[in-house]
């Protein structure tokens, strides 16, 4: 028991603990009225806390520590250590323990450590509950922002792919409000083949979303499935229909939902 | 002196309020309704796909493999489809492999446990004998049901049909066709 303080003082000393406090600690003591050794168990409180991290492992270490303050005045302080600690717990610190004032010091690290890791291990399980990409799309989640770029997208792919002979133009126009990056550089480029034909050829297009589903939806960019019924008509001729399966992405530019890229599927 | 044992209650208050703080964020992630939909959302749509593959792939090369495949069909639904695929009996014949090229969740009630799905299917069919395979497109449309914890299956699928097509198929659009 002697040599543990003894050696707790000295790596006490090392650590560079304010030595005034310590002396002030120590005087504090030897003046020795109970409520002097109250201060000398509230004293070390806030090295302990200052410490932080290892203080937590180092409950044990703790123990000793708040001693070797105590007796690192005179060698005296020793009986008036043992002393002050009878007095420590009457002091208005409630414990009935002979330890009583060392103890809340540790114990009371050792809460606000407990305490900062738990409050801290609770965020971490809430950031990862909520950033798996499970939970960042928001496809039927957000049932009035998937009802709203199903049907732009919807919508928007009907009226770019369908064409009469003589609505080229209002086709055209549409698709700039439509399409978007990639999308748009490639539906001109497909329009303006199709463009010569349409005239020539009198052929007509119509074109239905028959079903859309959202896959994706984070933010302001969406990946959606749309199943599509194409009937083309040429000249006076029956239609023929047919199945089309296209891998839309859009995104949320300008207050509206435009398709800025498409795949067949 | 006295300050320190201020500062070390209003240390002790503070780290007592972020725990608080942290617990209750936790809590309310764990219990957040979206967060469990999204998770239901997920698994619907990652088993629908399994299952869709599944019941448009068989191997018929040999009577035994074709016995598998049907056995796998029962395992990847329920409810009607489940019985009307007991009753098909294995025969050799041309073989279906089936690859889920998209798919989406357009319906989902998490309390009644049931989702809709609609996928784009290849199927690589190869006739008995040959090594030509053919490729074929399909658009599905599927009904799951949750059987059990986190488990879904494919209790009703259909082709998606082509209006005005008239001819296209509207039954049942399974692997069932190859294996007669």
């Amino acid at each position: 028991m002697t040599r543990v303080p003894g050696k707790a003082t000295e790596e006490h000393a090392e650590s560079g603990a304010p030595p005034a406090a310590q002396g002030t600690v120590a005087q504090d003591t030897a003046g020795g009225g109970p409520e002097a050794a109250g201060e000398a168990a509230g004293g070390p409180e806030v090295p302990g806390e200052a410490a932080g991290g290892p203080e937590a492992a180092g409950e044990a270490a703790g123990g000793p520590e708040v001693p070797g303050e105590a007796a690192g005045g005179p060698e005296a302080a020793d009986g008036a250590g043992g002393g002050s600690d009878g007095h420590g717990a009457p002091d208005g610190r409630g414990s009935g323990s002979r330890f009583g004032g060392r103890w809340h010091a540790a114990a009371f690290a050792a809460a606000v450590a407990v305490l900062l890791l738990g409050g801290s291990a609770f965020f971490y399980g809430a950031h990862q509950l909520r950033s798996t990409p499970s939970a960042q799309n928001r496809a039927l989640t957000d049932t009035v922002a998937t009802e709203r770029v199903s049907g732009e997208v919807g919508d928007g792919l009907a009226r770019i792919f369908s064409y009469t002979p003589t609505g080229a133009d209002a086709t055209a126009r549409s698709a700039r409000t439509v399409l978007g990056g990639r999308a748009a550089r490639q539906y001109d480029d497909l329009f303006a083949q199709l463009r010569t034909n349409l005239e020539t050829q009198k052929i007509t297009l119509n074109t239905q979303a028959v079903r859309t589903g959202v896959i994706e939806l984070d933010g302001d960019t969406a990946r959606l499935l749309v199943l599509l019924d194409q009937t083309s008509r040429r000249d006076e001729g029956a239609g023929t229909s047919a199945a089309a399966q296209l891998t839309v992405t859009a995104r949320f530019q300008e207050n509206r939902w435009r398709i800025v890229d498409i795949k067949a599927r | 002196m006295r300050r320190a044992r201020v500062l070390a209650g209003a240390g002790l208050a503070v780290a007592l309020a972020f725990c608080g703080t942290g617990a209750w964020t936790y809590a309310q992630a764990r219990t957040d309704d979206a967060l469990a939909f999204s998770r239901e959302r997920d698994d619907a749509l990652a088993q629908g796909r399994d299952h869709l593959a599944v019941l448009n792939t068989l191997d018929a090369s040999t009577r035994e493999h074709a016995e598998t495949g049907i056995k796998a069909w029962r395992d990847a639904s329920t409810g009607p489809l489940h019985t009307e695929l007991s009753a098909t009996r294995a025969a050799t014949g041309a073989s279906a492999r089936a690859t889920v090229t998209e798919a989406a969740v357009t319906a989902l009630d998490v309390r009644a446990g049931t989702a809709k799905l609609i996928a784009t299917v290849r199927v690589d069919v190869t006739p008995q004998g040959a090594s030509k395979t053919t490729s074929d497109r399909k658009r599905l449309e599927a009904v799951l049901e949750r059987t059990g914890d986190d488990t879904w299956k494919v209790r009703a699928l259909s082709a998606v049909p082509v209006a005005g097509a008239g001819a296209a198929g509207s039954g049942t659009a399974t692997g069932g066709s190859e294996a007669r």
